[in-house]
């Protein structure tokens, strides 16, 4: 398969590109806050990474919430005048969201580009993988986005800016985000990876950061983007995906009930995809819409990107086939597979 | 079969929650630690506030005092009992306030940057950094980013300047309040690059200290017969690295990565013994 016509590899390259621009991207501006594309990026970019093109929006709502909501708030004054910052960031996240609507986490975010990153090195070494999760394990993971996103982003700052918790509090979900490390390190600065003993709230913090960092790189060298499921960001666009242009649009058909292969190339574990008969917009919650479900879709237009309604990428026959075969090929590739084929020979020749 | 167990998740928060509300250091709540209250001075906490910043200016007569805004828009200050006050200008980011006096032959000046408060002013601070405000200038290369401080053990960049051009091989010199001197010599880009000192006394390990200190970077500079001198003054404060273990950061992390090994092989295992 040619592989400018295979869509993954596509992807591959935009998020490569986008990681780059977000990680390394200050060069088009400079380092300064004010010379960032958006500061309410739909995508873990990270304000810590002094080099970064942009922010994300959770940095902006956390701080609006502490230092502007909270105290607005306490001081009796009128919540929409507290709102007003928080309002114009969203306004400027949605102006970018509705864009690619929840494609910034599928072909965007450096953080999930570095965990499929971890995952094709993980296959490369042949290590074994789980392809995908218990359905009941998803169902109960599927919660603690909107926990993580109600209580860290705005629940916990909130509280810190109407004097109910200290100022530790004040961004606790940028505290705990593997985002942060990944992107001050892969700029050469290990300042973000440490214990900090400050006080029992920072400790807990940075143990809590420094933990789950190291558990989502083990993990994601076997299991498909263990991070993804449980960030807020992902929370936050299920909010609103029903204003994106870009959705997961699927026509069912008789067959539908019988292969699944769209569910089992999901790197999400969406099972709906595969069971759901009756709606079109199969944008579901958990969707990044990295459109792997469509490429691995055999019947010819039952699963489809669409574009303000326009066909973008539909599924086909001839195109699942050609995957099928280049995926195999793929996988075949593996350091396993390198020693288990010399091993013969060796033996043989001794 | 892997199941999720929300307890150790509600256990975490409840722990955070209750830390939270704790009583805090004394360290962590007035910036002094504790114990050293006497000698050394109270830190406001973090200051969001948007009231006039004033700061002490010594033999100020015959100063002019020049508030720079982001946008590169000026207004002249007027001290008073040795403090200049600088007004709320309702933008947010980097202002900076020029101190000049002229001794015909001699011409001092003082620049310091200072955060302001208000709406987004949609300047870089790079563009006030790059104005020209006085002849001789040292200029931040760059200014810490914004909510950034200069912190003791961090290096920091400087550009010698003289009008439009950069003063390669130009001496300068550190100091700060704290009694360190050090000095520098420009690059050939008229850069200087200095460690700024870790110099604040009684220092408590693995405790966290909000202090701050002053430090001011000065070069003089002689052309056309008059002796140039300036300064560029900031606050610095102590560094995190006091109360921050980069070593026990990456053992945890590892404990984290053998964790994560762990549950790998069990959900491996777990989806292999479903599938047959």
């Amino acid at each position: 398969m040619n592989p400018l016509k295979n869509v993954s590899v596509i992807r591959k390259l935009v998020q490569l590109g986008a990681f780059l621009l977000l990680v390394y991207g200050s060069t088009l501006g400079t380092f300064y806050l004010a010379d960032k594309l958006s500061g309410a990026l739909p995508a873990l970019s990270c304000a810590f990474d002094m080099n970064g093109a942009d922010i994300c929006a959770l940095i902006p709502f956390q701080h609006q919430m502490d230092h502007r909501l909270g105290p607005v708030i306490s001081a009796g004054g009128e919540i929409l005048q507290g709102l007003l910052p928080t309002l114009i960031t969203l306004g400027t996240f949605l102006l970018f969201f509705v864009v690619l609507n929840k494609a910034f986490c599928g072909w965007i975010c450096p953080l999930g580009t570095f965990q499929e990153l971890l995952q094709i090195a993980g296959q490369k070494l042949g290590l074994r993988r789980s392809e995908s999760l218990a359905p009941g394990v998803v169902q109960r993971m599927r919660p603690v986005k909107w926990a993580i996103l109600g209580l860290l982003v705005f629940g916990f700052p909130l509280l810190t800016g109407l004097g109910y918790l200290n100022h530790d509090l004040g961004d606790p979900y940028c505290r705990i985000c593997p985002s942060r490390l990944l992107t001050t390190l892969a700029n050469g600065d290990s300042s973000e990876l440490v214990v900090d003993t400050a006080s029992t709230t920072t400790l807990i913090l940075s143990l809590i950061a420094d933990f789950l960092f190291g558990l989502m790189v083990a993990l994601a060298l076997t299991l498909r983007q263990p991070f993804c499921r449980v960030c807020p960001m992902l929370a936050l666009h299920a909010v609103f995906r029903k204003l994106g242009l870009l959705r997961l649009v699927k026509q069912a058909s008789p067959r539908c009930g019988k292969c699944g292969f769209c569910a089992k190339a999901c790197p999400m574990d969406i099972r709906e995809i595969h069971t759901e008969m009756e709606q079109r917009d199969v944008t579901f919650e958990d969707c990044t819409l990295c459109g792997r479900c469509v490429e691995f879709c055999p019947d010819r237009g039952v699963l489809q990107l669409k574009y303000a309604g326009l066909p973008l990428f539909r599924a086909d026959s001839h195109y699942f086939k050609q995957r099928k075969k280049a995926q195999g090929a793929w996988e075949k590739g593996n350091l396993r597979a390198l020693l288990a084929a010399k091993k013969p020979r060796r033996e043989s020749g001794s | 079969m892997i199941s999720f167990n929300c307890r150790p998740a509600t256990w975490l928060f409840s722990l955070l929650l209750f830390a939270a509300t704790g009583p805090a250091p004394a360290g962590a709540q007035t910036g002094v630690p504790a114990g050293t209250e006497a000698n050394k001075p109270p830190v406001p906490a973090m200051q969001h506030g948007r009231g006039p910043k004033k700061l002490a200016l010594s033999n100020a007569e015959g100063a002019l005092v020049t508030l720079w805004k982001p946008d590169l828009s000026r207004r002249e200050l007027v001290p008073k009992m040795g403090m200049v006050s600088i007004p709320p200008t309702g933008v947010d980011n980097y202002h900076a306030v020029v101190v000049e006096r002229d001794w015909c032959n001699v011409r001092e000046a003082i620049v310091r940057y200072e955060y302001l408060r208000g709406k987004p002013s949609g300047e870089s601070p790079g563009k006030l950094a790059a104005a020209i405000k006085t002849p001789l200038e040292i200029v931040p290369d760059p200014i810490p980013r914004e909510h950034h401080r200069y912190y003791a053990r961090a290096e920091a960049g400087f550009i010698v300047r003289y009008r439009d051009r950069v003063l390669p091989g130009h001496p300068v010199e550190l100091t700060t309040s704290n009694g360190t001197s050090l000095h520098g010599i420009s690059d050939g880009d008229g850069r200087v690059v200095l460690r700024i000192p870790d110099d604040f006394p009684d220092m408590v390990p693995g405790e966290r200290d909000r202090r701050s200190a002053e430090l001011s970077i000065a070069t003089e500079y002689q052309t056309g017969g008059v002796r140039y001198q300036s300064a560029l003054t900031a606050a610095y404060r102590v560094s995190p690295e006091h109360w921050q273990s980069q070593g026990w950061g990456l053992a945890v992390a590892g404990v984290g990565f053998a964790f994560g090994g762990l549950l790998s092989g069990r959900l491996s295992r777990d989806r292999k013994g479903g599938a047959k």
